[in-house]
């Protein structure tokens, strides 16, 4: 009885003391305290999963999940993915395709995104990233998500696509690796867009000469890619005055000077019950030219000015704060001038104004303009100015760049029209607004008024 | 020694000879070889699936086989009146009993043997993989300890509790077994566990064996895992296991030796 005690003893102790940590390193399906792989599965799959099924059941969810994306029942998707990346933390499809749907998916009635669920699908990627170290797929996909669909924060993006260029199989896809040298261009980093260009260059040329055939017609496209993106950026460095900058000599003549006069300026009315008309002014070159607007409350959580840090820790959620309001719409431009007229009637879950405060953001980041509107702004905004409104260009917003912010205060009961604007119309201005007796909106019947970047 | 083999070999043969373990194993041979059709389930590798397919066949159908082979070993010898004829031979009841625990486990050697000859001739002549086919011995293999350790609980339990209970408290405590770690890893890994349920999960996971230390498919299904003191790992849970083996038989011997049969 003794030596049977002490054996059960011994094996309490060899198995706390030698497996178990052992086992939780290396072969636990468990990676935080909440991702209990039972959690969601009926008994039959449970009993399965845990049976040593974990990658069937997981395969076949996914499939169940794909005929919820047929039928356009998204949120039935959400628990799926949880299930089947707690099952299975090896289906990088399964977080890319998670990450895809949570973050451009959940949409009001004019197709914007429910932007309170980027966390979540930040937090999805890093889980996959971490997962799944050795491959760049899903550190390619988590920074692609900050480069493309937030369009700011680029510190991030850059950060994930290095992470994404050290993975041995990018090179499998190796016109991936070329978006790095984007990101650090969108980043202010020049010198290291130039270094990566010319990095990928020689890799790019050694596959095409080790191709002795020539029979491989992508490996010459992206060597020639490459090739063109390089020169582009040196013209653009020459162009733009950044070789001038860096020996401190005048920028004179070059396409950064003098700066563009922006003249922003705007109006919003709200014209009914959450509904809100943004017009305004702006001078820059039509095509490609986006002003960001943003509503939200003034107390919306980790906020920065014009955007969030939307990074908000490791923890998948895929229930976002329901009592939150982010709203953000692009200002499309034509001749001059912005008018949208932006309906949150119909999506209270998405918009449901729980607090008495917000917030209207107008911001307009150099570094997101397409190229031939960098041209003239540069790379960090140095070509920018608003002669009249001095004030809504600023330094302070982003490290290292000039971009446009402007914030503006409006209640609740301004935009719900309660209290003492029942039965009226609130109108917010910015200073210097104008209106304008033009329809800049039609280019059939008004006037197209184009003005060239290209100095004054 | 010699009266312990003789059962031993006397059980591996009336375990073969029994038709609802080769239904068992038939079964579980057939799914192997449907097995590759399943791949299409995955938006991953159909391999992968087929891996973890494979393994949970084997280790599912061997846990089946295993508690049916021990559970009606001991009320089987009792009832028939056979262990009158064996017990007044000079055979001591534990060695009655270790006869038959080396042979049940024998038995399972063959059938789990024979499965993994099946899964490896599936990699190898299907899949074109023979290499993948050997290295899922290691997980085989591991599989093998965990059946062997519940056959000793089956086998413990055998000797005071009837079959079909037995059948049942064999099969939940294999599954809190599996479970066990789990349930204590995430509580240990979540801050905000509350200390009873956490202490509770340690207490369960002490006491009752945890078959979860010999599922290690990680590596197996997904190549690219990098594991930790892979081999170190695998030689303390079989440690683990023969403790708990031993433990099991030693109480099945003290409970059976003061049973009246």
């Amino acid at each position: 009885m003794a030596a049977g005690l002490a054996l059960f003893g011994l094996q309490a102790f060899w198995g706390s003391k030698m497996v178990y940590p052992g086992w939780s390193q290396n072969y636990s399906p468990v990676q935080s305290g909440k991702d209990l792989i039972t959690g969601g599965l009926g008994a039959d799959q449970m009993l399965f999963a845990l049976a040593g099924f974990r990658e069937f059941i997981a395969g076949i969810l996914w499939v169940r999940a794909d005929s919820f994306f047929e039928s356009g029942n998204y949120d039935a998707i959400l628990p799926i993915i949880r299930l089947v990346t707690f099952l299975d933390p090896h289906e990088i499809d399964v977080y890319a395709t998670g990450m895809w749907h949570i973050g451009y998916n959940f949409t009001d009635e004019e197709q914007r995104s429910d932007r309170r669920y980027l966390p979540s699908a930040l937090a999805l990627g890093e889980e996959g990233a971490k997962q799944n170290p050795n491959t760049y797929e899903l550190y390619f996909e988590t920074g692609w998500l900050w480069y493309h669909k937030i369009d700011d924060n680029y510190d991030k993006a850059v950060y994930w696509m290095e992470q994404a260029d050290s993975k041995q199989d990018i090179l499998l896809q190796p016109a991936r690796r070329n978006l790095l040298s984007r990101l650090y261009e969108r980043n202010g980093e020049i010198d290291k867009a130039l270094n990566h260009w010319y990095t990928v260059y020689d890799i790019a040329q050694a596959a095409y000469d080790e191709d002795k055939d020539r029979r491989n017609y992508q490996l010459r496209q992206n060597r020639d890619t490459i090739e063109n993106n390089l020169d582009t950026l040196l013209i653009r460095m020459s162009q733009r005055g950044y070789f001038a900058e860096k020996e401190n000599r005048s920028l004179e003549g070059y396409d950064v000077n003098p700066p563009f006069d922006v003249g922003f300026s705007v109006k919003v009315t709200v014209t009914d019950e959450r509904v809100i008309r943004v017009q305004g002014n702006w001078n820059v070159l039509s095509i490609g030219s986006r002003i960001r607007c943003v509503l939200r409350d003034a107390n919306f959580p980790n906020v920065i000015p014009g955007g969030d840090n939307w990074d908000k820790g490791a923890t998948v959620n895929f229930d976002p704060d329901r009592q939150s309001t982010y709203m953000q719409e692009q200002l499309f431009v034509r001749n001059q001038r912005f008018d949208k007229t932006i309906d949150m009637s119909r999506d209270p879950t998405m918009y449901p104004f729980f607090g008495d405060n917000y917030v209207l953001e107008f911001y307009y980041n150099p570094r997101s303009a397409p190229e031939h509107i960098q041209d003239k702004f540069g790379w960090n905004g140095e070509g920018m100015t608003d002669k009249e409104n001095p004030t809504n260009m600023r330094t302070d917003i982003r490290p290292g760049m000039k971009c446009l912010y402007l914030s503006l205060p409006i209640s609740k009961d301004q935009i719900l029209l309660r209290g003492k604007y029942r039965g009226t119309t609130p109108v917010i201005r910015s200073a210097g607004y104008h209106d304008t007796e033009k329809d800049y909106t039609h280019t059939a019947t008004g006037e197209a008024d184009i003005p060239i970047l290209r100095g004054q | 020694m010699r009266p312990i083999i003789a059962i031993a070999k006397a059980t591996v043969g009336e375990a073969i000879r029994r038709r609802v373990l080769l239904i068992i194993l038939f079964v579980a041979t057939i799914l192997l070889f449907v097995a590759p059709l399943l791949g299409v389930l995955s938006a991953r590798q159909e391999k992968t699936v087929l891996t973890g397919f494979v393994l949970g066949i084997v280790q599912l159908s061997s846990a089946v086989i295993a508690i049916t082979l021990t559970v009606y070993m001991l009320p089987n010898e009792i009832e028939r009146r056979t262990i009158y004829t064996i017990l007044s031979k000079p055979v001591q009841r534990f060695q009655f009993l270790m006869g038959k625990y080396l042979g049940a486990v024998s038995a399972l050697a063959l059938m789990m043997g024979l499965m993994a000859c099946v899964t490896i001739l599936e990699f190898g002549v299907m899949q074109h993989d023979w290499a993948k086919g050997i290295e899922l011995l290691q997980g085989i293999g591991m599989f093998f300890v965990q059946m062997s350790l519940l056959a000793s609980v089956a086998m413990c339990l055998s000797t005071f509790v009837a079959p079909l209970v037995n059948f049942f408290l064999s099969g939940g405590i294999y599954l809190i077994g599996t479970l066990g770690y789990a349930f204590f890893d995430s509580f240990n890994k979540n801050p905000n566990a509350p200390a009873f349920s956490k202490g509770l999960a340690w207490f369960v996971s002490t006491i009752l064996p945890n078959f979860a230390s010999y599922n290690v498919q990680n590596k197996l299904i997904n190549p690219e895992t990098v594991i930790q003191n892979q081999f170190a790992y695998a030689v303390n849970a079989v440690v683990y296991g023969l403790f708990y083996i031993v433990i099991m038989l030693i109480a099945g011997m003290l409970i059976f030796d003061r049973r009246e049969v």
